[in-house]
């Protein structure tokens, strides 16, 4: 009961077709309450049909799906924000209007949504244009507006599909500010994104799909580390260095990047005693292990599925 | 709670709220009546009545026989009918053309009459009234001056009653002869109000109908089009969208035709005194909340099949042109409501609620077949809710392509399973 609580969603072989074609198959995987949880993956991987099983907007055709640690009720309905991927709003009415309709349907009190709503406009210095038409908004505002109908009703899940896309830098900043924030608050959030760049910053766990099945899951850190390729990244005050580190044993291979030498150590050569050894033969100014980037992982994972 | 009725109502109140905004609705609701009012005032206005305008009229009698009075109350043509407004002619005796002339470009009068001395051999009275003025205004004097002649032709030679009789020689009353013989007076307004008015009904509940249910299929597609529907279905499910957005533009709809009907009884109780019976008003009602439904879960269908605004209109614009075959066929319903082409198209759901109510207005329809056309409607709008309602959830969120009728069959039959 406990370790059902922990969780606010949970997937088991959760499978949908349409039309006889598989978009997701035996999908297994759970979020936990207070986690940021990446849903990662190619175009038509079936993240939108995932998010869309898990909203109860489609049914799937067999395996379990538990929002809360149960069947998605309406009233657990409520308690989720949901920004999509493709983008809407009603174009001709008032931005106050919108916003407290979008909250009402989660089941807030029509005076309690005015507030919110005027609270967050004000939060993001959007409190002048509550009367103005959301056609008559600038497209930066409308994607800021996108983003607090999603969070208006103080959602204790909020799915993120795609938050980034067409948000230039600094409100780009400000959107994961705001994840963060929410995450600190001990809201759980589902990001589903191709931008792995922020999703290596913010996430911590993931789930990649492709061709709708699984092919990564678990914490950032730990698939980084799985995937990492056992090498050493170094940089040195004087160029004639790199010859006195040739010469150290235990390197089966150097690849120079630059400025920078990247490593590889020969099997079951201690990372530690190789840094000694280093920095009695030249003048380091870094040493770095490293992992690859989610990114890669990404496309060796995609690279590798597609080669089988 | 339950929160099902409450996220339905939320939907509701707002369709109702965003629709009764929309310019085409106030366009709509309001043009009617003004049109109405138009129809109705013009031509009292055309005939150039001012009720209220008093003249004098100047007057040469060179058979010297005629008795003009001082003045006379004009009760012609008069707008508004619970207080006739009249006029007052006031008739002032000249003795010679010249100065009756003097007095009408001195805009001391506003036309004379001249009664020639061989009047009773021609009967022809000439009147004179200033130039560019609308001879209309002196239209009316006409009754007036027959009156005036047969009187000081006729007072003392006749008793009272046969001049009364001769002033107003006939007057035709209407009767009908019903099944059992009985007969029963009809004035002018009761025929207009259970020939005219159940015809009028029938075309506002049409508009009505169509102007509602425009209103949700544009709502559907635009929602489907700028893709918020995805965030509605986060928070409701199809069913409570889609009953919602009945209920809301139902509304809308009864709205609409409580002011055009009020209007019409407004307006029509001004110009023609006519009341409209409950027997016409309950089956209006009937007509409007079935058609209503049947039209609105139809282009709610249609609005979440086709991918576009532009696209769900091409599509609707088929079944409103079959909704709109009773206009169409309106002259064939009047002069024959009881042929069988007539009957067909007041119990085919698509077009029964104004056929029936047109037939209505000009027969009397058996209560069976009334009965039958409401029943087969009861039955086609509660199979197009189903339908229309498993495309809602089918097809909602699917984007790009209209899908082929095929395709579209299969998906209802696996969504019955």
């Amino acid at each position: 009961m406990y370790l059902i609580l922990m969780h606010a969603v949970e997937f088991e072989n959760v499978s949908k077709s349409f039309s006889e074609k598989n978009i997701l198959e035996n999908i297994s995987f759970s979020v936990r309450q207070g986690e940021i949880f990446g849903l990662l993956g190619p175009n038509g991987a079936g993240k939108t049909t995932l998010i869309r099983l898990l909203l109860d907007i489609i049914r799937p055709d067999s395996g379990e799906i538990r929002v809360f640690g149960d069947f998605l009720s309406p009233a657990a309905k409520n308690r989720i924000g949901y920004l999509p991927e493709e983008r809407g709003l009603y174009k001709k009415t008032r931005l106050l209007d919108m916003l407290v309709y979008l909250a009402q349907l989660k089941g807030i009190p029509e005076n309690q949504a005015r507030l919110n709503a005027e609270s967050l406009l004000k939060s993001l210095e959007l409190d002048q244009y509550k009367n103005k038409k959301v056609e008559e908004l600038s497209k930066g505002m409308q994607q800021k507006i996108q983003f607090l109908s999603a969070i208006i009703h103080e959602p204790e899940l909020l799915i993120l599909d795609e938050p980034f896309s067409g948000l230039d830098p600094v409100n780009t900043k400000t959107v994961m500010v705001r994840i963060l924030g929410l995450r600190a608050s001990g809201k759980t959030i589902i990001l589903s994104t191709h931008m792995m760049e922020q999703a290596q910053t913010l996430c911590d766990r993931i789930l990649m799909l492709n061709k709708g099945r699984r092919v990564l899951y678990g914490p950032v850190d730990e698939i980084r580390k799985e995937h990492g390729k056992n090498s050493l990244i170094v940089e040195f005050a004087e160029k004639g260095n790199l010859n006195a580190i040739r010469e150290i044993s235990g390197i089966k291979k150097i690849i120079e990047h630059g400025k920078s030498v990247e490593l590889f150590p020969e099997e079951g050569i201690s990372v530690q005693l190789l840094l000694e050894e280093l920095v009695r033969k030249a003048n380091l100014t870094r040493f770095e292990k490293t992992f690859p980037s989610l990114n890669e992982i990404f496309i060796e994972t995609l690279e590798s599925v597609s080669n089988e | 709670m339950n929160s099902f009725p409450e996220k339905t109502f939320i939907v509701a109140r707002h369709e109702f709220t965003k629709t009764i905004k929309r310019k085409e609705f106030l366009f709509m609701t309001f043009f009617f009546p003004l049109l109405f009012a138009g129809i109705s005032i013009l031509p009292a206005m055309l005939s150039g009545m001012n009720p209220a305008e008093d003249q004098k009229v100047g007057y040469i009698d060179l058979t010297e026989s005629f008795e003009f009075p001082k003045s006379i109350q004009n009760e012609g043509l008069s707008i508004g009918s619970s207080e006739t407004k009249t006029s007052v002619i006031e008739f002032v005796m000249y003795r010679e053309i010249s100065n009756a002339k003097q007095a009408l470009q001195a805009g001391q009068i506003s036309s004379y009459l001249v009664i020639p001395e061989d009047f009773l051999k021609t009967g022809t009275i000439e009147l004179y009234s200033p130039e560019k003025e609308a001879s209309m205004s002196n239209f009316e004097l006409s009754s007036e001056l027959s009156d005036i002649v047969i009187t000081s032709l006729l007072e003392g030679k006749v008793d009272e009653s046969t001049l009364n009789r001769v002033r107003n020689p006939v007057n035709i009353k209407f009767y009908n002869i019903g099944k059992s013989g009985e007969s029963s007076e009809r004035s002018i307004a009761d025929i207009f109000a259970s020939f005219g008015l159940p015809i009028l009904t029938a075309f506002l509940l049409l508009f009505s109908i169509f102007s509602s249910s425009g209103f949700l299929l544009r709502g559907v597609a635009e929602e489907k089009e700028n893709r918020i529907i995805e965030i509605l279905l986060s928070s409701v499910t199809p069913t409570e969208i889609l009953t919602g957005k009945i209920l809301g533009l139902g509304a809308v709809g009864l709205l609409q035709i409580g002011i055009w009907l009020a209007a019409v009884v407004f307006g029509s109780g001004y110009a023609l005194p006519v009341k409209i019976e409950p027997y016409t008003l309950l089956f209006a009602l009937i007509y409007f909340v079935l058609g209503f439904l049947f039209f609105a879960s139809m282009m709610a269908g249609i609005g979440a099949v086709t991918g576009s605004l532009q696209e769900s209109q091409q599509v609707a614009g088929i079944f409103t042109f079959a909704a709109a075959l009773p206009l169409i066929f309106m002259q064939l319903i009047l002069t024959n409501p009881g042929s069988p082409f007539s009957v067909f198209l007041s119990l085919f759901p698509l077009t029964s609620p104004i056929a029936m109510l047109t037939r209505m207005g000009v027969t009397a329809v058996p209560i069976s077949q009334i009965l039958v056309s409401i029943f087969i409607l009861l039955i086609s709008v509660y199979v197009v809710i189903l339908l229309s309602g498993r495309l809602f959830r089918t097809y909602l969120l699917m984007y790009g392509k209209r899908p082929k009728v095929k395709e579209i069959w299969k998906n209802i039959r696996t969504e019955s399973r």
